[in-house]
């Protein structure tokens, strides 16, 4: 049955090769934990992926009972950590996920460091990467805003004040940010648009130009 | 491949119709001890996906994500904290070579530096050399920028008071103040006391809400006649009898203690919860002036 | 040849675990997801609060009379006030509170606004018509009997609760 189907969608579309070369690469013997243990090490791309996703998802569900507004979005939070069935536990996966993300993503970065994975030619994957670090970055800080609760709102405004400190454009980065003079309800929605659509947007397409690449390079050979 | 005239296409697509059979790759023509990436490389990531996955699952379920109470731009007393990913460039902040006049060293160019350092290293380090000891100085560069990451975690970590951050922000229900007891009325004879904790007993412009800690009446009447952190002493105007009846109005949560109907209790043990533990020493007498 | 069929099996059999593995995670992931989008179907309706709506029990009396009165909704997180309206009579010993919306297409009927069945309720959108107990007259619009409020009577004044559909 589920052979038919194939057949029926290969005969149109001629996804075989596509299969074959997702599925055919190499994986070489060094970044094998079965053959060295220490080849550990290379799993924490794999598992920086794994938590994107489960932020991704948990995100959509959160939107599901989430407004941001500074009148609602707090009770909105409440609602669905208190009331929902499970909200507790999906508000849990973004927020831990969220800092574990961060985690992996830090040791990631040092094993291509310390393995000299980012010299030629693989510079634009490593610079791709650290843009992707920076997007993350980007969305910790402005998720972090959207409860809406006393500590979201007085980190932000740090944060802000330290925006606001660079030179010459720190008051316009301020202002941009904040959507106008005060933190308030311009800067919640414009948070969420960057939280949820923008810096969202450009994680997807970072992403798929680091996989495009390691398919293309392969992974770094042994020390 | 099949390239060139006398192709065949699946009706008028661009698809060819002669297919390729759908067989793996046989590893065996390779040295070494290379493996496929689907199935057997995947399902050992997975596997460990899985275990990390119920260890995730494990800590949302014991530890629930943290919520306070609602923004309050005009709350002046709160410490704020930033997540702790930016804690080392909150802390950063605080010494003075990156602060006052120069906040935009702190802010903008040590960071700076340091991003954009991380960006270019590959032209940085252009070398063709991976050992991380062949590099000296590049490694011992990455050394440093993460020791110190941590070190400033590490302080600000230190440094920032826990104990007052645990009391902040607590979610708190409004109490229901019985205005018909006896204790309310001998309450609003009382000027001193509403000039600090106003009118509503529920705070005001220098002290905090009265019903947010948990006294027994005779530590009321200790903290009304003698004073607590910076609450005055000997502010009640009244006959001892008064006192008391004040005190287990207000050890009663705000409700008549002569009332049998025990809506203190329920008051009671709600507050209990939403206070968080060693709240009552301050909270008493935080912020009380003249 | 022995030896190939061994190494096909043996890759099917690593196929089949990853999916397996694959599965566990996506469902371990998803489940708590799906039930909190699940959250508002799977949740039982929750009994409403009764709402005293200021008539006493002895001013009822056969001639159905009019009561508005105001609800809290609670929507999630937001709550608001909502005016409903009932039509309360004597039927027996029973007291009824009729709902006003039509139960043809949802317009409001009103006691004895039509001159030729003073004595009934009358629906002016299509000209549906109810007896004075909420039944629907043949041959009008309406299939079923107006809807009924949950009566009950403390210290002799009447609360309304949900309401039903009857019939």
């Amino acid at each position: 049955m589920l052979q038919k189907v194939y057949d029926w969608v290969d005969e149109r579309l001629d996804i075989t090769p596509l299969w074959r070369d997702i599925a055919d690469h190499e994986v070489p013997e060094h970044v094998n934990p079965a053959h060295h243990f220490s080849a550990f090490v290379y799993c924490f791309g794999g598992m920086t992926f794994f938590v994107v996703v489960i932020q991704i998802l948990s995100g959509m569900f959160l939107t599901m009972y989430y407004v941001p507004d500074i009148i609602h979005a707090y009770e909105s939070v409440y609602y669905l950590q208190n009331e929902v069935t499970h909200g507790m536990i999906v508000r849990g996966m973004h927020h831990w996920g969220a800092s574990l993300v961060i985690v992996m993503m830090f040791l990631h970065t040092l094993r291509v460091f310390f393995t000299g994975s980012y010299k030629k030619p693989r510079e634009l994957n490593w610079v791709v990467g650290v843009l992707l670090f920076f997007v993350i970055l980007g969305l910790g800080f402005t998720g972090y805003l959207l409860p809406w609760d006393m500590k979201a709102y007085f980190a932000t405004v740090v944060g802000l004040e330290i925006a606001e400190a660079a030179p010459v454009v720190g008051d316009f980065a301020r202002v941009l940010l904040a959507g106008g003079d005060i933190i308030g309800a311009q800067t919640l929605a414009r948070f969420f648009a960057i939280h949820v659509f923008f810096l969202p947007g450009a994680l997807l397409g970072l992403l798929g130009a680091h996989f495009f690449m390691i398919r293309k390079q392969g992974i770094s050979g042994p020390l | 491949m099949h390239r060139g005239k006398g192709m065949k296409f699946v009706g008028d697509s661009r698809v060819p119709a002669e297919k390729e059979p759908n067989i793996p790759k046989d590893y065996s023509e390779y040295p070494g001890k290379t493996e496929a990436f689907w199935p057997n490389f995947l399902l050992r990531e997975w596997m460990v996906g899985a275990v990390f996955l119920i260890g995730f699952l494990v800590l949302t379920v014991a530890h629930p994500a943290p919520l306070e109470s609602i923004a309050d731009p005009t709350e002046t007393g709160y410490i704020p904290l930033p997540d702790w990913y930016f804690l080392f460039l909150y802390q950063l902040l605080k010494y003075e070579f990156a602060s006052g006049p120069y906040t935009v060293i702190g802010a903008v160019v040590l960071p700076g530096i340091a991003f954009g350092a991380l960006l270019l290293a590959p032209w940085l380090d252009g070398g063709r050399e991976r050992r991380p000891y062949k590099r000296p100085i590049g490694s011992a560069l990455m050394l440093l920028g993460v020791i110190s990451i941590i070190f400033l975690t590490w302080e600000s970590v230190d440094q920032h008071d826990w104990e007052a951050a645990a009391q902040q922000g607590a979610i708190e229900d409004e109490v229901e103040v019985d205005e018909s007891a006896a204790g309310y009325e001998i309450y609003q004879t009382q000027d001193s006391c509403i000039g600090c904790h106003g009118g509503d007993m529920q705070g005001g412009a220098a002290g905090p809400n009265i019903f947010q800690s948990d006294y027994d009446t005779d530590e009321v009447i200790d903290i009304i006649q003698n004073g607590i952190g910076e609450m005055p002493a000997g502010q009640f105007d009244g006959s001892d009898e008064e006192l008391e009846t004040l005190a287990a109005f207000i050890a009663n949560d705000g409700q008549d203690p002569e009332n049998g109907e025990g809506g203190g209790d329920e008051d009671a043990e709600g507050n209990e919860e939403e206070n968080t533990e060693g709240n009552e020493e301050e909270a008493e007498g935080e912020e009380e002036n003249e | 040849m022995s030896e190939k069929n061994h190494r096909v099996s043996r890759r099917q059999f690593l196929t089949y675990t990853l999916t397996g593995v694959g599965g566990f995670m996506a469902a371990g992931m998803l489940a708590p997801m799906v039930r909190m989008a699940l959250d508002p179907a799977l949740e039982a309706a929750g009994d409403s609060e009764f709402v005293s709506v200021g008539l006493s029990e002895d001013e009822v009396s056969e001639e159905p009379q009019r009561v508005d009165f105001s609800i809290e909704l609670d929507d999630g997180w937001y709550s608001s006030e909502q005016s409903r309206s009932a039509w309360v009579l004597r039927e027996g010993n029973e007291i009824l509170a009729l709902s006003p919306i039509c139960t043809h297409l949802g317009c409001t009927v009103n006691w004895g606004t039509n001159e030729e069945n003073p004595e009934e309720f009358f629906c002016p959108c299509h000209f549906g018509r109810f007896e004075r107990d909420g039944t629907n007259i043949p041959g009008t619009p309406p299939t079923r009997p107006l809807d009924v409020y949950e009566v009950e009577v403390r210290d002799g004044m009447i609360y309304l609760g949900q309401i039903n559909q009857r019939g």
